[in-house]
């Protein structure tokens, strides 16, 4: 699957004739055009069709289905079949625009078809045109290449390379009484070639505190138990959590219920150009299952939280990090963080800021908050604790946030990197935090305010 | 509104040198009638031949203008006769070429002079049900299982084996479809210019010009064939399987096998004597007194009347063309027939997973606009001609052999004159086949021309080819085709140009036939032999005839070639065959080869049912292994 598919709108005009009527019948078609891959004009993509079809006097039907075959240069053919309803038949409009390189412009856009009904018979023939006076500017505006989720984020990014440190972690929220879960499944690779490791723990966050973990490891690797695995390998997503550390044992169904959410830019998590990155497969998920400890067991159905990977080099000099879920599929996500590396050490933190708001994710380039406008008008962090603030402007709107982790409910673990430093990390999965969205319209309004109360998950680290 | 016919300066020449060469002296009303005759010959013509034409009367009309100082068509008929004396000695291929639509049209009148109503044939059965669209009416878009290519002996066998096989099958013919009662009701000249490719005037171009007459309608050149059905030799199989590699195919069992029903579907049978004809009477007669093998040919006409009009579509519905015996089978299983509809492409997706594949045609109507066929596989069965220029417009001739290796059955003809007229009665237009000299590569066929029709060159200018015309009837005709050295090829770009060279050897063979021919008439009792050079027009017994050939060569006979063959060859070689022995064409998929271009080499015999029995084998185990 292509990183991008391709969507696109077209209308077409034209008539059909119909055997047995001597006048012809008008026709409108309005399509949308929907394929997994990028269209490329040398190659042949496959697309699906849903759409409006309009005959006069015969049939409108909304709700048409098809394909659509594009392959401009290779087979000289872009073929449409489409499906729809005429008094609750089903009939089928089949034709080709024939590419001609001597005529591109006309036959890019004459589609002659022919209709047959469920049995495959002929019902007539007609010719439908693209509007090129009315419709080219909509048709070139409307052209968009939405990213496809990649299968691959499920898998292990870890390639044997030594000096590279993998997490999978998973936080979340127990919906009953405010508990929060922290299990972190960690690949060290340590730069000096020994073997490489895996550690971990899981820790729990009651709202009256006090904090309780346990880890596990270190294991060789691959460990056994992993972090998760795929419930069915055939489908992509669902995933089951199982494992054990110290007096505590857990078994976990993750359901994903968002897209993936790239906290850093895709390109750096795909290739590895950063330090580290972090993503999460899904924004949202929700957990079924238990977890059992010594306090008792935690019985967790429909627990809102997330799971997220980190691939790099190591832990960030100083850094700060926000998985909040707003409810209702919306979700922020934020890490703030200065390298370990010269000359970038120097450096103010730079935020990594992704708000998912109604299927849209803002700022649209991931980029944004951390370098802003060649270098101005950047995010800005203020790291400490038990308090920390992020706040930024990217076009019309801007957000506040402010991360509260009280000191009852965070713990502190430490972190070895590869290279054998160390750092401390000071977590909460029951931290509260404040996040203001405002949009200028004259002058900066609220546009939203949501406030945890102990379900945000959020850490701070240093050295 | 008739426009007065000197008004045009090229009509003029015309009319002047069709008087000259009918000696037209205003005594023979067929003969003013011819002129405008000449007309209709000429007009479905390629322009090049037409334009040759004119050019000719032009040079003759003008050669009088110098002469006498008048046109040609204003000279009395003694000085028109003097003025085509004093060019008699032009070459004779010239003359012949412009002889020959003279010659029909002269014949056609005569004809219908005597015998006012040639077609009080009675009225013929209906033709069993086809179904066909013409394109005009057929949409710019349909779908197919199978698209067959031409509707002649090979796709029409194709499109019934892939239609009873549950495919939907669509056959698209460049002709149209042409009714037993459409042949009935008009003269066999006006039936020969709609039914043939360029007017009947298709060449190979080479040396000698070879006159090669392919059919244009639904059935092909089935259609306008002599209905004589040979099966294949078995010498000609087991070179099949020896040198190219068809092990499977031509094994005499399996190919047998298929002749029979091929046979049977034709309803081939030996032709009873009664309606045989005195000239194949006389050819039977004359290989008696010789003590040649000889016998009437077997053909696909049960019930046939004799009406002599087979190369001009039986008007008796009795010769059981393709459209007559296999088409109707074919679409009683679901297939269709486009008519009047020209393949320009085959389509292709180059970009399948595992190489090219047939993705349909793309065709145009008659009036220019196009349409097209989408279909997984794609049946050339264009003819051996048509069918590798289809695949090179297409970008499928790449196989260097593709368009070679054409073989065509060279043939001349001599006639006998005989005290009583042959022409009288009922005949059977090829009814008795000489098999005497098949071993060396002969077959005579004894042949009765249609009435009006009469394709051999009568010598003589002037008066004397008048009166060759009017006694023509005393003529018995026989022809000798010989099994070729493949010596000709189809162009890989521009129009469809077939060349051709004839094989010295080939030569020698063509002379040797014209004696044996010759032989036979006089031992028939010919009075004397028309043998068709130049130098010796007649020969009045065999001593004569030998004489005459004794110096001939083949490049002064009248030559004309028939069953083009093997121009997309199938082969086990892929070096050799542009398609292999299960018929599917080398370098793409879905492309199935089934008509006579499919032939690895001349088959020595009428072709019909080699083809017929080849395409059943390629399009049944196509059927079975679909692309």
């Amino acid at each position: 699957m292509s990183p991008r598919g391709t969507a696109f709108s077209e209308t077409m005009l034209g008539t059909v004739h119909l055997a047995e009527e001597s006048q012809a019948r008008p026709v409108r078609l309005d399509l949308r055009v929907r394929a997994d891959r990028l269209v490329l004009p040398h190659r042949t993509t496959h697309a699906r069709l849903v759409g409006r079809v309009r005959i006069w006097g015969l049939a409108d039907d909304a709700r048409a289905t098809g394909e659509l075959e594009i392959s401009p240069v290779a087979r000289r053919r872009i073929r449409y079949r489409l499906e729809f309803d005429v008094h609750g038949r089903r009939h089928t409009l089949l034709g080709w625009k024939s590419i001609t390189p001597g005529r591109p412009l006309r036959s890019m856009t004459r589609l002659p078809y022919t209709l047959t009904d469920e049995d495959g018979r002929d019902l007539g023939h007609g010719v439908l045109r693209f509007p090129l006076a009315t419709g080219l500017v909509p048709f070139l505006a409307g052209w968009r290449f939405p990213r496809q989720s990649r299968r691959d984020d499920d898998g292990s990014r870890w390639d044997g390379a030594a000096g590279r440190t993998e997490v999978w972690y998973t936080t979340l929220t127990d919906p009953s009484d405010g508990t929060g879960v922290w299990l972190h499944h960690e690949l060290v690779a340590p730069t000096d070639g020994s073997p490489p490791r895996v550690h971990g723990w899981v820790a729990l966050f009651p709202p009256a505190g006090p904090v309780e973990h346990a880890r596990y490891g270190p294991l060789p690797w691959p460990a056994d138990p992993p972090h998760s695995t795929p419930v069915d390998p055939s489908v992509p997503g669902e995933r089951r959590l199982r494992g054990t550390a110290g007096p505590y044992s857990w078994d976990l169904t993750e359901r994903p219920t968002g897209k993936p959410l790239y906290t850093f830019p895709r390109w750096a998590w795909r290739h590895g150009v950063l330090p580290a990155a972090q993503m999460l497969p899904a924004a949202t998920s929700r957990y079924a299952g238990t977890l059992t400890g010594p306090g008792g067991v935690l019985h967790l159905d429909g627990a809102p939280g997330a799971s997220a990977r980190i691939y790099g080099h190591g832990n960030a000099r100083r850094w700060a990090w926000l998985h909040a879920d707003l409810g209702g599929g919306d979700v922020l996500e934020v890490v703030a963080a200065v390298s370990t590396r010269p000359l970038l050490r120097r450096l103010p933190p730079l935020v990594f800021l992704r708000l998912r708001r109604g299927g849209r994710t803002w700022p649209r380039r991931a980029l944004r908050p951390a370098v802003g406008l060649l270098g101005l008008d950047r995010f800005r962090a203020e790291l400490g604790l038990p308090t920390w603030s992020v706040t930024g402007r990217a076009g019309l709107r801007r957000l506040r946030v402010t991360v509260h982790q009280p000191e009852a409910r965070t713990l502190a673990m430490e972190y070895t990197d590869p290279d054998g430093s160390r750092a401390v990390c000071r977590n909460s999965e029951a931290a509260d935090a404040e996040v203001v969205l405002e949009r200028w319209w004259g002058r900066w309004r609220d546009e939203a305010r949501w406030v945890l109360d102990g379900t945000a998950h959020a850490e701070v680290g240093d050295r | 509104m008739n426009r007065h016919p000197s008004a045009h300066p090229g009509h003029r020449s015309r009319r002047g040198l069709v008087a000259a060469l009918l000696a037209d002296d205003g005594s023979r009303p067929w003969a003013a009638a011819a002129a405008d005759r000449v007309g209709t010959v000429l007009a479905p013509l390629p322009g090049l031949a037409r334009l040759g034409f004119t050019a000719a009367a032009a040079a003759v009309d003008g050669y009088a203008l110098l002469r006498t100082g008048r046109r040609l068509d204003a000279l009395p008929a003694a000085e028109r006769e003097r003025v085509l004396a004093a060019l008699a000695g032009a070459p004779a291929p010239l003359w012949d070429a412009v002889k020959v639509p003279v010659i029909l049209a002269a014949r056609t009148e005569l004809m219908l002079h005597h015998r006012p109503h040639p077609s009080a044939t009675p009225v013929p059965p209906a033709d069993p049900p086809l179904d066909c669209v013409p394109s005009a009416e057929w949409p710019d878009r349909a779908v197919a299982d199978a698209v067959v290519v031409g509707s002649g002996a090979g796709g029409a066998t194709a499109a019934r084996t892939l239609a009873r096989a549950g495919l939907r099958v669509v056959v698209v013919e460049e002709g149209r479809h042409h009714t037993t009662a459409e042949f009935a009701a008009r003269t066999p000249l006006e039936r020969f210019t709609d039914l043939y490719r360029d007017g009947g005037a298709t060449v190979l171009a080479g040396r000698p010009p070879v006159l090669l007459p392919t059919g244009r309608a639904v059935g092909g050149t089935t259609v306008v064939n002599a209905g004589t059905c040979y099966r294949t030799p078995d010498r000609v199989l087991e070179r099949w399987r020896r040198r190219h590699g068809l092990v499977d195919l031509a094994d005499p069992d399996a190919f047998g096998a298929r002749l029979d029903e091929v046979e049977r579907l034709l309803q081939v049978a030996t032709q009873p004597l009664d309606v045989l004809g005195r000239g194949g009477l006389l050819a039977l007669a004359g290989a008696a007194k010789l003590g040649w093998q000889a016998g009437p040919l077997r053909r696909n006409a049960p019930g046939c009347r004799g009406s002599t009009q087979c190369v001009t579509g039986c008007p008796t519905g009795a010769k059981q063309s393709v459209q007559l015996s296999v088409l109707p089978d074919a679409c009683a299983a679901g297939a269709r027939i486009v008519t009047s509809a020209r393949v320009t492409r085959i389509l292709t997706d180059p970009d399948r997973p595992g190489g090219p594949r047939a993705a349909g045609i793309a065709a145009r109507r008659p009036d220019g606009t196009a349409f097209e066929i989408l279909s997984p596989l794609v049946v050339v069965a264009a003819g051996a001609l048509r069918s590798p220029a289809l695949l090179n417009r297409s970008g499928l001739g790449r196989h260097p052999a593709t368009g070679r290796n054409l073989a065509v059955h060279p043939a001349t003809s001599v006639a006998g004159r005989f005290a009583e007229p042959v022409a009288d009665g009922p005949a059977v237009l090829q009814s008795a086949g000489v098999e005497e000299l098949h071993h060396e590569g002969i077959l005579i066929e004894a042949t009765a021309p249609p009435p009006g029709m009469s394709s051999f060159v009568l010598p003589g200018l002037g008066r004397e080819l008048r009166a060759e015309l009017e006694a023509a009837d005393h003529l018995a005709t026989l022809g000798a085709m010989i099994a070729d050295r493949p010596g000709g090829r189809v162009l890989a770009r521009g129009p469809v140009l077939p060349l051709y060279r004839l094989d010295p050897q080939d030569g020698r063979t063509l002379l040797r036939a014209v004696a044996a021919m010759g032989e036979l008439l006089f031992a028939a009792g010919a009075d004397e032999v028309l043998t068709g050079l130049p130098r010796h027009p007649r020969v009045r017994d065999t001593a004569e005839l030998h004489g005459a050939l004794a110096d001939a060569t083949a490049d002064e006979l009248h030559l004309s070639a028939f069953h083009p063959s093997g121009t997309i060859a199938l082969g086990a070689d892929p070096r050799t065959a542009p398609a292999d022995p299960d018929g599917w064409l080398r370098g793409v998929r879905g492309v199935l080869v089934a008509d006579a271009s499919a032939l690895p080499s001349c088959p020595e015999v009428n072709p019909q049912l080699t083809i017929m029995a080849l395409a059943l084998a390629v399009s049944e185990r196509a059927a079975d292994h679909r692309p």
